[in-house]
């Protein structure tokens, strides 16, 4: 035990071990947060193609470019170019003055964490869908990112509407890579044009990244040692959860998570939106930045409130 | 290099406090809220209630429900299970079973102001007007400011069985019934003379007594003494210290918290109201 936590002292101390939560802050620092399966990897290679343009952007040295507290060096964080984008499964961190915020539909998330927890073993093929959703709705699964209602729910509660907060939903950078890319381009200050960000969309491509996960996917913190059989990336769509998720499930993520929902915009299938958002406090709060006195459903949803906001 | 090899052998040994990354049990129970939010006194009362046969005081409250970041990880690892902790974190997932304490902000503010000045962070001539917007702000705590710290554990916990939300102000109003909640959230039979007795033994006046009695506890060490830790243990202070701007800067910022947490904004109604908001 002892001898354990020497080993890593010594390693802390030669900067070669992640700083994991001791992670010292810089005012300028740009976190690149989401839940668990909500598209950062793909919008980390989106950044880095950005940033990097003159480099070639892999699941190999993906956590040096877009820093990863839990698996890079700390000694990558101090030669890092600034502003340095850290990425994050973590829940509401007052420490960071400028968050990125991703977020996707919970029924695309459930399906999406599924299928990964099969790639890295954590599940069986033979686990039932529905008591794997009895623990994606605790947070078991993910005990320091929280639940996604808890994770998501936090930074939405705490940051959005004020300054240095951009909300992204994967399905808008789906719909509209070049322009949500864009956004990001304002907001983090990078340098960027149409030639740029087309380029930077073109080598994120779900094709492009699937031809590097077979080449580098060993060398990533992410997949090292999962199964080879399922892919990490896998479907890169969005509204799969309508073919795969049985509709009891569906009910279920609805019925813990409608306000949540709502507030972003994802259309409910088993309740209606607005009887939910009457009654709850995120719709309360997501009424600070509406004019009306009565919450509206979409009231987070990026496609609603286009100001991005910079410090 | 040698300083970062000490620091790392101390850790190594269990010797430094782990902060916020302590490591968090499955049967913990925590008490937290934002500074200056009463956690002192409810800490007194839940520590009355579960040793009846012990004087709780200023020296005795840190080991009898002590702050899960004040602790090295030894130490921590020997509070007897389950542990009963004090914290006044943000949201944290890790947290299983959260009583969670709210005040008002206006109050909040003014008792942090007072607080600080007896830490000797802020001289007695410091402007109360920048000390708000300092605490609108979140830079007078690292928990976050008081909106980030009380939505970030509502907005995930409001409707949990594992969490129990106590206002500073029905606390001081109805004390005895809210600690019987208390007790009950905490699975304890406590009978109603149990409940009056810890209510007795956690009172304003007997909590100064304490104070005074041991000037050099934690809570109030190496801090200016001719500024008491237990102030006026009341709710609706500001009514009479805070300037009207003061009021108006922290309505505006949480005007629909503080609304929804029965906190009545005076001078802000709508906030955002003007705001032009594109809708599609």
């Amino acid at each position: 035990m002892v001898t354990r936590y020497l080993i890593v002292g010594v390693k802390r101390a030669f900067g070669l071990q992640p700083p994991g939560k001791r992670l010292s802050v810089l005012p300028d620092d740009i976190l690149l947060a989401s839940y668990p399966k909500s598209g950062n990897t793909w919008i980390r290679f989106l950044i880095a193609n950005l940033v990097y343009h003159d480099r070639e952007v892999g699941f190999g040295n993906l956590h040096k470019l877009i820093l990863d507290p839990d698996g890079t060096p700390q000694r990558d964080f101090i030669r890092a170019q600034k502003p340095r984008v850290i990425k994050t499964h973590g829940p509401f961190d007052p420490r960071f003055r400028r968050v990125i915020c991703v977020v996707r539909d919970p029924r695309d998330v459930a399906v999406s964490q599924y299928h990964y927890l099969r790639k890295v073993r954590r599940i069986g093929d033979d686990c039932p869908i529905g008591r794997f959703v009895d623990r994606f709705l605790e947070g078991d699964l993910a005990r320091r990112p929280g639940s996604w209602g808890e994770n998501v729910g936090s930074w939405l509660a705490t940051r959005h509407g004020r300054p240095g907060f951009l909300l992204l939903r994967y399905e808008d950078v789906l719909a509209d890579t070049a322009h949500e890319l864009t956004r990001v381009a304002t907001f983090g200050g990078f340098p960027a044009n149409l030639e740029r960000i087309a380029q930077a969309v073109e080598r994120s491509s779900a094709d492009k990244m699937r031809e590097n996960e077979k080449k580098q996917g060993e060398r990533s913190t992410l997949i090292k040692g999962s199964r080879q059989d399922i892919a990490f990336v896998r479907s890169a769509k969005s509204g799969g959860w309508r073919n795969d998720l049985p509709e009891a499930e569906v009910a279920r993520i609805e019925a813990k998570w409608a306000d949540v929902m709502a507030c972003l915009g994802y259309e409910l299938v088993t309740r209606s939106a607005h009887s939910v958002l009457d009654s709850s406090l995120i719709g309360m709060l997501a009424g600070r930045s509406g004019a009306a006195d009565k919450p509206r459903a979409g009231v987070f949803s990026a496609s609603l409130s286009e100001r991005v906001q910079t410090p | 290099m040698i300083r970062r090899l000490f620091h790392a052998t101390k850790r190594a040994l269990g010797y430094a406090s782990p902060g916020r990354n302590f490591e968090v049990f499955e049967d913990d129970i925590f008490l937290v809220s934002f500074p200056k939010s009463g956690n002192t006194w409810t800490r007194f009362l839940i520590a009355n209630l579960l040793h009846p046969e012990t004087q709780v005081n200023f020296g005795n409250i840190d080991r009898l429900i002590p702050e899960s970041e004040g602790l090295t990880r030894r130490e921590l690892q020997r509070v007897p299970r389950p542990r009963i902790m004090k914290s006044h974190q943000y949201f944290d997932p890790r947290f299983r079973k959260v009583i969670y304490i709210v005040r008002d902000p206006r109050d909040v503010a003014v008792s942090q102001f007072h607080f600080f000045r007896k830490r000797r962070r802020i001289a007695d001539d410091f402007p109360i007007e920048q000390f708000v917007t300092r605490f609108v702000a979140g830079d007078t705590s690292d928990y976050g400011s008081w909106g980030d710290n009380v939505s970030s554990w509502l907005v995930t916990r409001q409707n949990s069985p594992q969490f129990l939300l106590l206002r500073y102000e029905d606390l001081v109003n109805r004390t005895e019934a809210e600690l019987a909640r208390v007790a009950e959230f905490l699975g304890m039979r406590g009978s109603p003379e149990h409940v009056a007795n810890a209510v007795k033994r956690s009172s304003a006046d007997e909590m100064r007594k304490l104070e005074g009695a041991n000037a050099t506890a934690s809570v109030t060490r190496n801090t200016r003494q001719d500024i008491p830790f237990v102030r006026s243990a009341g709710s609706g202070g500001w009514k009479n210290s805070l300037p009207e701007s003061c009021i108006a800067e922290l309505e505006t910022a949480w005007a629909p918290l503080m609304k929804w947490l029965g906190y009545e904004p005076v001078l802000v109604q709508r906030p955002g109201a003007g705001v032009p908001v594109e809708v599609v």
